[in-house]
């Protein structure tokens, strides 16, 4: 006997009596219906960004990359650390999508679809920085290893930034490919509703052909196990990797064992936290607060007071071995460049410390866990902590050099380097825009999947299984 | 309907043999302390402390791990878990007595002298501006301090938790206590995990072993050797769950909970290798000779055979036997890589310790597994009389028909 069954102390998923119609309707209704005002402002300001970004790296490709103010000591500073920054921001969706299916986890339905769709907006914008940090981008292709004309030009295998090549780019495509193959179902769906004809060509094509036979599902759902499969170790690799670019290295500050799984905490951490910030948002935007509730928020600002606590044992980890140590570079770096408040750039430390450590302990109350207000802005303050970690990281590591002579002067960046970073805001919410207005928001197939039994009025008929002793229950599913 | 067998009585057998394994193990014991521990010799007293040490830790360890299992399922709102969860619990029930013993070892490998620490040594910490330097971490106040705060609070906080899971035995709660019940697991979860991040994830494994290499040091050191008491505690639960299925106790536990419990040994044994592959890939890569060091007699010298072996054991096998969906659900296979994954990790735990201690020739001999017997033995007997103390289903616990409709 299949029992739809759970507790009836958990939170119903979806609220409202809603049929499998009802879900339709509520999800499919903001991509048929004339985008907002308000969605009409978002969209041209991020456009007006990212002509701005586009300017900026004409500028520099233009001029060369003198047009930023990189120096000789600080060779990396705001376009890496934004580049790890984004990379980090797209950890979340391909754990929601990934991880969480494994642990099976209901709650994710409500949100993996967004949060797919921003780790793979986020990812695209950080490509953008180690390309066009390379100076001469038409030779960018040199990054491919391929059998070539250059002679014994060849990339170079023992180097972590040639694995980022790789990394990046199965995860950018494992991602597309998981999202997309989420989306076929959902694409007929709206394909099947259109009352144009270029609509339906649109969403048929998008759509593969998608008849929802039996033969589809089962072939649908055997590709999302092997796609799940795979994303798993690449939510780990990605920036396990990424932080092998630092930890390889014999830089103080950088060299230290426990960043990859230090890292990949930080960057759940961060997606988590711009998940939300966009979740905040978009529920209330499109009226789709019955299925993203207070428990979705509440379930991933606990994700974020947990993996922020990892992070901050971390941080405390790598501080005291500063210490513990005894090597005085590493001591140099810990406890002068960054722990103290007082040095040039002490400031971003405990910017840092603050934001990601001691704010997100916040979340240990539930009733800041299911405030907007405090989600939103909290959401908002993870993002600049993390930003904070990346640059304290990068910056306070190698602006004192091993040799005083060539210590740095502050550095603060040009406005090509700001202009580059706030164009990649451009093209983040310029696509997110155009996903939420285009794209179901949420995976429809999925909440349909979990309705019956998370759902508010199917969980309502589940009280009498509840006032069932456990014996008698187990006697009646077993027969 | 059937009525569900609450109450695990000890089989004799099972009695005789962990009475056995003890007995085997005191022998050694003995056999050991009068052959090594008395010697004149520094090296061979180092030999027979070390031995206890890393099986005192071991075993401390992996018991814990249940604890930090239930807690963590709990915060995570779990239901699969409710069904066996008496297991988990009653192997908690050793983190008390082996702590003792831990911590009996350790600090008479502090305060005699021996050369296991050598911090503890003020001669040659006066002599050493690195050790001078650590002594405000690395100093015996300290030490017996936070390994006592370890271990007390470890069992204060455990028991706490096994005593609120008592209350789902007594009577049939309506939502209102069912929430409550729930907040209050939640609560004590919490403080449990707060505390084992701030020894187990952080401090404890760099003064209880980091240490032995007074000046080596390396941050993934804790968290590696986290993954490697979960990773053996999980087997650990799984060998129960199997023996108690097999004598028909737990009736709603079935392959389908099992087959999860195989996805955490198979899951964390990747995980355990992705630790050990950050820590050693970076310090192979950089190469700074006061980092590769610690694995320079590992890798290149005697201990390269078991190095490889920790590697097969751990890594290898679970990750080509325990993949397949099929091999999950088999009581034998899991059976045979639980323990080949808990043995596995005792040599990890071996290499650590024993390689720190006596870098020239590896001593894995009948002493070694004579200490383990002993540890074996008092194991079986503990848990097997926690279990049979309580009840084996939490019958009225909020999350159990969840755990009764699970499935993969």
């Amino acid at each position: 006997m299949s029992v739809k069954y759970e507790s009836q102390l958990r939170e119903p998923l979806v609220y409202g009596n809603k049929t499998y119609h009802d879900v339709t309707e509520d999800i499919v209704r903001p991509i048929e219906a004339k985008p907002s005002k308000l969605w009409y402002i978002g969209f041209y300001i991020s456009v007006c960004l990212l002509m701005f970004g586009v300017y900026s790296v004409y500028r520099e490709v233009t001029y060369g990359i003198g047009q930023w103010n990189l120096n000789k000591t600080i060779g990396w500073g705001w376009d890496i650390t934004n580049f790890v920054w984004w990379v980090g921001i797209g950890h979340a969706g391909t754990l929601i999508s990934a991880i969480l299916l494994l642990f099976r986890q209901g709650w994710r339905t409500g949100v993996n679809r967004a949060a797919e769709a921003m780790t793979i907006f986020a990812v695209m914008c950080a490509g953008q920085f180690p390309i066009f940090h390379m100076g001469r981008v038409w030779m960018a292709f040199f990054v491919l290893p391929y059998p070539n004309s250059r002679g014994p030009l060849w990339v170079n295998f023992n180097s972590p930034l040639l694995w980022d090549v790789f990394a990046i780019s199965t995860y950018f495509t494992v991602s597309l490919l998981f999202w997309y193959s989420g989306l076929i179902p959902d694409f007929a769906t709206v394909r099947d509703r259109a009352k144009t004809k270029l609509r339906k060509h649109l969403y048929g094509v998008a759509a593969f052909g998608w008849t929802g036979s039996t033969k589809h599902w089962q072939r649908h759902e055997s590709l999302s196990l092997v796609l799940a499969g795979l994303s798993t170790p690449l939510v780990l690799s990605v920036h396990t990797i990424v932080s092998f670019d630092f930890a390889t290295s014999v830089i103080p500050g950088w060299h230290t064992t426990i960043f990859p799984p230090y890292f990949v905490a930080g960057a759940i951490f961060s997606g988590f936290a711009m998940v939300q910030s966009l979740m905040v948002v978009v529920r209330k935007v499109f009226g789709l607060t019955d299925y993203i509730t207070m428990g979705h928020i509440e379930a991933m600002n606990k994700v974020i007071v947990l993996t922020g606590s990892i992070v901050g044992i971390a941080y405390l980890t790598e501080l005291f071995m500063g210490w513990y140590s005894q090597n005085k570079y590493e001591g140099y770096t810990f406890w002068y460049s960054r722990a103290n408040l007082f040095s040039p750039y002490g400031w971003s430390y405990w910017g840092m410390m603050a934001c990601n450590v001691l704010s997100p302990q916040i979340f240990w109350f539930r009733k800041m866990r299911r405030n907007l207000f405090v989600t939103f802005f909290m959401s908002v303050l993870v993002n600049i902590g993390m930003w904070f970690e990346r640059f304290v990281i990068i910056v306070t590591s190698i602006y004192r050099d091993y040799l005083p002579s060539s210590w740095s002067v502050y550095y603060s960046p040009s406005i090509w380097e700001i202009g580059f970073y706030l164009g990649t805001f451009g093209l983040f919410f310029t696509c997110f825009f155009l996903f939420a207005k285009y794209f179901p928001t949420i995976a429809i197939a999925e909440i349909k999947y979990v309705l019956k039994t998370t759902g508010e009025s199917y969980k309502d008929n589940m009280a009498t299984i509840e006032q069932k002793q456990a014996d008698e229950f187990a006697h009646e599913y077993a027969h | 309907m059937a009525s569900i067998r609450q109450s695990f009585e000890i089989p004799g057998k099972m009695k005789t043999w962990s009475f056995a394994l003890m007995g085997i193990g005191i022998v050694a014991l003995i056999a050991g302390f009068v052959t090594k521990g008395m010697s004149k010799d520094h090296h061979e007293q180092d030999i027979f402390l070390g031995t206890l040490m890393y099986n005192t830790i071991f075993w401390t360890l992996v018991c814990n791990a249940s604890m930090f299992f239930l807690c963590v399922t709990t915060m995570a709102w779990g239901g699969w878990q409710q069904s066996f969860r008496r297991i988990p619990e009653a192997i908690s029930t050793m983190v008390p007595i082996f702590g003792a013993i831990t911590l009996v070892v350790l600090l008479y490998v502090a305060f005699s002298g021996s050369h296991i620490y050598h911090w503890t040594d003020t001669v040659a910490v006066a002599n050493d501006p690195i050790l001078k330097g650590k002594s405000g971490f690395l100093n015996i106040k300290f030490f017996t301090i936070w390994t006592v705060l370890a271990i007390v609070l470890w069992s204060f906080l455990g028991w706490r938790m096994r005593k609120l899971s008592a209350q789902a035995d007594e009577a049939a709660m309506d939502g209102e206590t069912g929430a409550k019940f729930i907040l209050s697991n939640t609560v004590r979860a919490a403080t449990f995990l707060v505390w084992f991040g701030l020894t187990v994830g952080s401090t404890v494994p760099w003064l209880w072993m980091m240490s032995i290499d007074a000046h080596w040091y390396s941050t993934m050191y804790s968290w590696y050797n986290f993954a490697s008491t979960f990773v053996a505690g999980m087997s650990l639960v799984a060998l129960w769950v199997i023996y108690l299925k097999n004598k028909g106790y737990l009736e709603y536990t079935n392959q389908e909970h099992l087959h999860d419990v195989g996805k955490f040994m198979f899951a964390f044994s990747v995980f355990w290798t992705y630790l050990w592959f950050s820590q050693y890939m970076l310090i192979w890569y950089s190469n700074q000779p006061e980092e590769t060091i610690y694995f320079k007699h590992r890798v290149q010298g005697p201990y390269k055979g078991i190095f490889f072996l920790n590697l097969i054991i751990n890594f290898i096998c679970p990750l080509l036997i325990l993949m397949k969906r099929s091999a999950k659900r088999n009581y034998t296979l899991v059976t045979f890589m639980a323990v080949l994954i808990i043995f596995g990790h005792w040599i990890d735990y071996y290499q650590q310790i024993m390689g720190s201690i006596s870098k020239e020739h590896v001593t894995m001999g009948w002493l070694d597994f004579g200490i383990l017997s002993l540890f074996v033995g008092m194991m079986i007997f503990g848990v097997s009389k926690a279990l049979a103390s309580k009840p084996l289903i939490p019958k009225y616990h909020p999350f159990l028909k969840e755990s009764i409709v699970h499935h993969t």
